[in-house]
């Protein structure tokens, strides 16, 4: 026995082995070498059937069979390179060269199709090939991101599959039946899934292929490296495939732990940026309040003589870490503190606080046999889209009751329970919850209350997801839980970061308060929004910033504004132009994650290293270079390594204790700043209390940048409740101005019933319409619809 | 031995077996009776099972065992009665359910208490619009005399039995699919395993049976399982109505004992061929069997019989094509058929079909070559058996069969650029109605 | 979806188990209606199971029965499968198709007449044989199709679909 289950002994082509009953044979036989052909069979998904070609010959049965569906059994013989097996194979090859246009020579698929390599071992020799093609469509536009070939698709449906078991959208179809059977969408609409780059990785023959690759390059003529997405906090395991130094595309590398084999689309597609002319191709330098063209030398010495005088008069401040690698945020720190002796530093440059659970953490896999999901904060299709094809699997495929708690109702393609709260009631929420588990009296409690706290009480095992914005719900939160592990319930926190690598820079000490490892310092510098108060009030004389953009996504946008505008030197570290590199006296033109190497923490904690693909321009440096160079400039040049294993091997060393600390110990929290409260609407004319919201395709650095995203882009947008909006005679798709103490944005109106009456969902990190201008740093704010502005527009809402 | 009376048909052309007073007087619901009276469920399980009653939807499973598969796990279970008649010259389900739909609510509603059934569900062709009707009715009336619903003729046994109208797909009569469309999906056959049996409707144990298999079930509960499996041969016996048609004088459904020589159901109940005539070949089993000819009249049409003669009894439509026929065109109506009503899943049957429709099309209007009649003598090897469900596997055994049998009219139609029997074939035409 | 249908998709709902089985029958008669199978149909068919619109057409497409596009006030419906075959169906449809000006599948201009050709109707004992709106004709000869045909015209049914 192995895992409880029984073992089954077999024969396959003369080897005998055994394996756990219910395997199926075409894995069993893969676990000894021998090669199953498959189509329609893909081990991520429910056996279909469909394509016949994994047919076998088992002694005793009359007919061949398949063997994708056929579990192994006691003493069972199998033989797969019978003249049977080949007979039917060959059949089976045969059937679908029948129609299929042959055109491999212009096939992006050509050399990785399985029917061209299935065809050259097991097909049949052209002979008979000789019937007249029928035609169905080609070229057909799926949608943003996929080619259709109907003509080249064998209907095994992984597609279709991927799009109902994986994803849950079930929005990719098989219209009419028989060989007139076609794959598509309901009336021809796009397949807008933000999965869809996947589906032409599982599409076993070149009939999907990616809009952003085709006609691009031979797979042959590729070089890969491995690498590890940083579009998000999930941190999905790719590779990176290169031409003559030029990146072509990126391809899964399956970490089950991690991804399952699947990437989003954004990370999939966000490359083409670095092949932009608004790619910072070297350092730049501020000449009568424009920026010029300088050397990598002049832009150091410059920086290094401004920050070394601010800080000699402690009038300096660092922001940034969670776009860099772990390496690099921990050289970053370094810069603050030994180099330029000052704990103003902090990584937080939106409204995110906290990175990591202080305990409970959780992994991704453990979604998996969660029994409740509770969210709060997070929008995970759009923050986190890996992980959430876990939850939907939790509660599609194993029963997990799936729980959103917050003002709004969140997109969701599984069924959800959505518990209304308005912003800054989680906290009050989280605290009565925890009372009511702590005195064992589920059944009361007020409003949601008794609902939410008898489904966790029934729960065998909890997983909550934020976003690490509401320290008091963070906090409310660990108490709950505490009550909960109390009485055996496995619990589990996954902190959705707003930077891809905000928990490596948290654990790599970019927090005013605790060094590398969490470790605390006893002193505290400055959190961001006081180094930016200090800025705005004419205190900090030199701010630097690597790999954030606080202009956009800072929420109190005019505070950043004001602080920018008034300090005397800022200096920025960054691979395009952004709203916050405006304002820079220098900016530094910084390499990719595809053209360094390194480490980066994902969401749950995991460190994984990934590999340079490409050389940056030549005059484009990597933050540790350009980090250590600042070093050097200072007259620190030890401090600071340029080699990211050098920095790598230093900050292990300090990042173990916490590693290897018992997991009741808590870690150790960034200090954060005193809560603001959220504006109330009735301070303003007809107000409306303002929700950001979170969109994959949002931001305002690659993502804006990236001619592949474009066609995924939304328009900003505010999504108004109907009634809100007949009261301000606001119509669907016209575009409207929102006004508010800090400012005014223009965006499309919608109307959904998802938004709760009094408020208004605003499309966040939209450099066209920055939703900052209206919020306050408790991350919410008030506006109203400038009656003027409500004009009739072309583009309706998609 | 006794001359063969009629069973399932009797009275039928007589009598109103509609109104419920007629088929009551006629004994009608006296077996539910006494089945839901007298026998437990498993005493109508093992009478069936005793009697040897086949599936006549096709399959020709052994009936009680079917029944007997269901787990005994509390779920709630169910049973489909398979009236999607479909198969190319079967048309005996279709008059059942017209002429006497009482019989089968008495089948049903006694099989269903044998499997502990929760609910029926009748699944009926949608091209039946006048039998659902009256099927419908029927259902109405006997609900009303308390034989359908609650505690069944004052039994505490209850039944509610769900019509459900078919949408065009003939894959929908496998019985995999059935369910699919049931469930309101694309009728596509389901991978096996799991089976109906266990995971069937709402994946819940399940049955599926043939109308006329159902309208077995009264009879055997009313007469015993000894009278029935005296019937015929006894590995297959009871009553069997087949559907003659083609050129034969009187075509119709006929209800015979099982075992018949082919020959005998023509001459003594379909009128013979027309005068002057000679038979050429016989389609036993709906359009999905391999021919039979004239050297095989003496064949018994039962399930055993016509499977050792390489072809199958199957629902029982047997299709008599005399001199006049073009087997070219009539492999063709064929092979087009299953072409047009392949649900398209697995590749053999999508593929396959539509190239095999082709080569056949292409012959056909004379415009076929030597080559496709190669490619077709030997597609039966990889075009069957090696599908998802039994369709795909029909496609080929009435061609091969007569391709065989026949191969100079094949390879005249590639010579002659046409079919030899054209002329003559007008001259028929005439005669058709 | 107006009040009707959902009066109607709930009582078909009822039925069943399970929403979902009442779909095609739903379908049928939004189809008994409107002609057809219309866009609104699908969209109301999706809201009443839970199902994306695209599951739903491609559940629809798969039924020869559920019709995507308009057809006429008279469907006729020959069947073209092996024993109507041997027994002149071959005959009846040519002379059909040439009565009409048709070919299979297509609706004459005036938008009456549909005509399809369709496999076995069981009802291989009274070849060759129709359907006229889901209505069984038996034994129909070409003379007695243009005497069907002259009834035809002079009436005006209010479906060529009926869905119960
Ligand atoms: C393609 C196909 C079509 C079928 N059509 C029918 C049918 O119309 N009626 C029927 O009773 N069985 C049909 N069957 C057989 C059913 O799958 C199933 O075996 C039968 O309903 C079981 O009932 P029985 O055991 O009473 O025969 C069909 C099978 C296949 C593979
Ligand atoms: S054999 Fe034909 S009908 Fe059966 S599953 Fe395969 S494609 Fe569908
Ligand atoms: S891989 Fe087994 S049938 Fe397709």
């Amino acid at each position: 026995m192995t895992n409880g289950r029984r073992m089954v002994r077999l024969t396959i082509d003369g080897t005998s082995l055994e394996v756990p009953e219910g395997t199926l044979l075409v894995e069993a036989a893969k676990s000894i070498g021998v090669h199953i052909p498959v189509y329609c069979y893909h081990p991520k998904m429910d056996p279909a059937g469909l394509c016949r070609i994994c047919l076998v010959e088992i002694e005793k049965m009359p007919k061949l069979q398949i063997a994708c569906n056929t579990q192994v059994a006691e003493g069972m013989v199998v033989h797969t390179a019978s003249s049977r097996v080949a007979e039917g194979r060959r059949g089976v090859l045969e059937f679908l060269l029948l129609n299929h246009p042959l055109d491999c020579p212009i096939c992006d698929k050509g050399g990785e199709c399985d029917l061209q390599d299935f065809t050259l071992t097991y097909g049949p020799g052209a002979s008979r090939l000789t019937e007249p093609k029928l035609h169905k469509p080609k070229a057909v536009d799926l949608g943003p991101t996929i080619v259709l070939d109907e003509e080249r698709c064998i209907l095994c449906r992984r597609c279709t599959r991927f799009d109902n078991e994986i994803t849950h959208e079930r929005r990719l179809i098989v219209v009419e039946r028989g060989h007139r059977s076609l794959i598509g969408t309901a009336d021809g609409k796009p397949y807008t899934s933000y999965f869809s780059g996947n589906t032409t990785e599982i599409c076993p023959v070149g009939a999907l292929t990616s809009k952003a690759y085709r006609f691009r390059s031979r797979p042959w003529d590729l070089s890969h490296a491995d690498s590890v997405c940083t579009q998000c906090s999930v941190g999905c395991n790719y590779r990176i495939d290169s031409r003559f130094g030029r990146i072509m595309r990126t391809y899964t590398r399956e970490n089950p732990a991690v991804d399952d084999g699947w990437i989003c689309d954004r990370g999939r597609y966000t490359f083409n940026y670095l092949y932009e002319p608004s790619r910072l191709r070297q350092p730049l330098i501020a000449v009568d309040g424009e920026l010029k063209a300088a050397t990598f030398d002049e832009a150091i010495a410059l920086t290094a003589e401004k920050l070394g005088r601010a800080a000699q008069a402690r009038r300096v401040g660092i922001i940034g870490g969670g776009r860099l690698s772990d390496e690099e945020a921990f050289a970053l720190q370094l810069l603050a503190r030994d180099v330029l002796g000052s704990d103003n530093i902090d990584y937080r440059a939106s409204a995110q606080k906290y990175a990591s659970p202080p305990r409970y953490e959780a992994r991704l896999a453990d979604i998996d046999d969660a029994s409740l999901i509770l969210i709060f904060g997070a929008v995970t299709p759009e923050q986190a889209p890996i992980a959430d094809l876990r939850i939907r699997r939790a509660v599609a495929r194993r029963h997990a009751r799936l729980l959103f708690v917050g003002p709004f109702v969140p997109p969701a393609f599984v069924p959800s329970r959505h518990v209304p709260y308005a912003p800054g009631e989680i906290a009050p929420l989280m605290r009565a919850l925890a009372d009511v588990v702590h005195h064992g009296r589920e059944e009361q409690g007020e409003g949601f209350v008794a609902e939410i706290a008898q489904a966790l009480a029934q729960a065998e095992k909890i997983i909550a997801i934020h976003n690490g914005r509401d320290p008091q719900a963070v906090e409310a939160l660990d108490a709950l839980l505490d009550r909960l592990a109390q009485y055996d319930h496995p619990v589990g926190v996954l902190v959705v970061g707003a930077a891809g690598n905000a928990r490596g820079a948290e654990a790599a000490g970019c927090v005013p308060n605790l060094g590398p490892g969490y470790a605390p310092l006893g002193r505290t510098g400055m959190t961001t929004a006081r180094m930016l108060d200090a800025a705005a009030r004419g205190e900090i004389d030199a701010l630097f910033i690597a790999g954030a953009n606080p202009a956009l996504t800072f929420p109190d946008g005019a505070l950043v504004r004001r602080a920018l505008e008034r300090v005397e030197f800022l200096a920025v570290s960054e691979q395009v132009m952004t709203e916050t590199a405006a304002y820079a006296d220098v900016v530094f033109a910084a390499a990719s994650f595809a053209e360094k190497s390194g480490h980066v923490t994902n969401l749950e904690g995991r460190q994984q290293p990934f590999h340079q693909a490409v050389e940056p321009p030549v005059q484009v440096a990597t933050d540790a270079q350009i980090l250590a160079a600042l070093a050097h400039a200072l007259g620190k040049p030890w401090v600071i390594s340029a080699e990211p294993a050098v920095l790598f091997s230093q900050l292990e060393k300090m990042q173990r204790p916490a590693r290897t600390r018992s997991s009741r110990d808590p870690l150790p929290r960034p200090c954060v700043d005193d809560p603001v409260p959220v504006p109330d609407p009735a301070s303003w004319p007809d107000g409306l209390t303002v929700i950001p919201i979170p969109h994959l395709y949002a931001g305002g650095g690659a993502a804006a940048h990236d001619p592949g995203l474009a066609p995924m882009r939304p328009q900003p947008f505010a999504v108004f409740h109907p009634q809100d909006a007949q009261q301000r005679g606001v119509a669907d798709g016209t575009r409207v101005r929102l006004r508010g103490p800090g400012g005014e944005i223009e965006v499309q109106a919608r109307t959904g019933d998802h938004v709760p009456p009094g408020s208004v969902l605003v499309l966040a990190d939209m450099p066209e319409a920055p939703v900052n201008k209206l919020t306050n740093a408790s991350g919410y704010g008030v506006a109203c619809v400038d009656a003027a502005t409500v004009t009739a527009s072309q583009e309706l809402s998609a | 031995m006794a001359p063969f009376e009629p069973v399932l048909t009797r009275g039928l052309g007589r009598l109103d077996l509609t109104d419920l007073s007629v088929y009551e007087a006629q004994g009608g619901f006296g077996a539910l009776r006494k089945a839901l009276r007298d026998m437990t469920p498993e005493a109508v399980v093992n009478e069936v099972s005793a009697s040897n009653l086949r599936g006549r939807g096709g399959a020709g499973f052994p009936t009680g065992r079917k029944w007997s598969f269901l787990p005994n796990d509390g779920r709630p279970r169910y049973l489909v009665c398979n009236c999607d008649e479909a198969e190319p010259g079967t048309f005996k389900d279709h008059m059942l359910l017209e002429q006497t739909p009482f019989q089968i609510i008495e089948g049903l509603v006694i099989s269903a208490y044998a499997i502990r059934a929760e609910r029926a569900f009748m699944y009926i062709r949608g091209e039946f619009l006048e039998g659902y009707r009256i099927f419908r009715r029927a259902l109405e009336t006997a609900r009303e005399r308390g034989y359908v619903g609650p505690r069944i003729a004052g039994s505490d046994f209850s039944l509610d039995i769900v019509v459900h109208r078919g949408a065009g797909a003939y894959i929908c009569g496998e019985e995999t699919a059935m369910l699919e469309s049931i469930e309101g999906k694309r009728g596509e056959p389901r991978l096996k395993p799991p089976f109906p049996a266990n995971a069937g409707l709402y994946g819940m144990p399940t049955v599926v049976n043939n109308v006329e298999t159902l309208c077995c079930v009264p009879h055997i509960v009313e007469r015993g399982a000894q009278w029935f499996s005296s019937i015929g041969p006894p590995k297959c016996p009871g009553p069997k109505i087949i559907s003659v048609s083609g050129h034969v004088r009187k075509p119709g459904n006929y209800e015979v004992p099982m075992g018949i020589p082919a020959g005998q159901l023509i001459e003594e109940y379909a009128g013979g061929l027309e005068p002057g005539r000679r038979l050429k070949a016989i389609q036993p089993g709906g359009g999905s069997s391999a021919a039979i000819f004239e050297e095989d009249l003496d064949t018994g049409l039962d399930f055993d019989s016509l499977a050792a003669k390489g072809t199958m009894l199957g629902s029982g439509g047997f299709v008599v094509m005399d001199d006049r026929t073009c087997l070219v065109r009539a492999a063709l109506t064929l092979v087009r058929f299953f072409e047009h009503e392949s649900c398209g899943q697995c590749t053999p049957c999508r593929e396959g079909g539509q190239w095999v429709a082709r080569m056949v099309g292409r012959l056909e209007a004379g415009e076929g070559s030597n080559a496709d009649l190669a490619i077709l003598r030997t597609l039966n090897r990889t075009l069957t058996g090696t599908n998802l469900c039994p369709l795909g596997d029909s496609i080929m055994p009435f061609l091969s069969s007569v391709l065989r049998r026949f191969p100079e009219e094949f390879e005249t139609h590639v010579t002659q650029a046409g079919c030899p029997l054209a002329a003559e074939q007008a001259v028929a035409a005439g005669a058709g109605a | 979806m107006s009040p009707e249908r959902r009066r109607k998709a709930e009582e078909l709902a009822a039925r069943y188990p399970r929403r979902q089985s009442a779909l095609i029958p739903f379908l049928q008669y939004c189809q008994e209606q409107d002609g057809f199978v219309t866009r609104q149909a699908i969209r109301d068919g999706a809201e009443m199971c839970g199902l994306t619109e695209a599951e739903v057409e491609s559940i629809a497409s798969f039924y020869t029965l559920l019709f995507r596009q308009s057809v006429g006030k008279h469907l006729i419906q020959v069947c073209r499968t092996l024993s109507c075959m041997l027994r002149g169906a071959g005959e009846l449809q040519e002379h059909i198709r040439r009565r009409l000006g048709v070919r299979n599948g297509e609706t004459t201009p005036d938008g009456l007449f549909t005509y399809e050709e369709v496999e076995c109707l069981a009802a291989c004992d009274r070849a060759p044989c129709l359907q006229h709106n889901l209505m069984f004709h038996y034994n129909v000869t070409p003379d007695e199709f243009d005497r069907l045909l002259e009834t035809w015209r002079a009436s005006r049914p209010a479906v060529s679909l009926p869905a119960e």
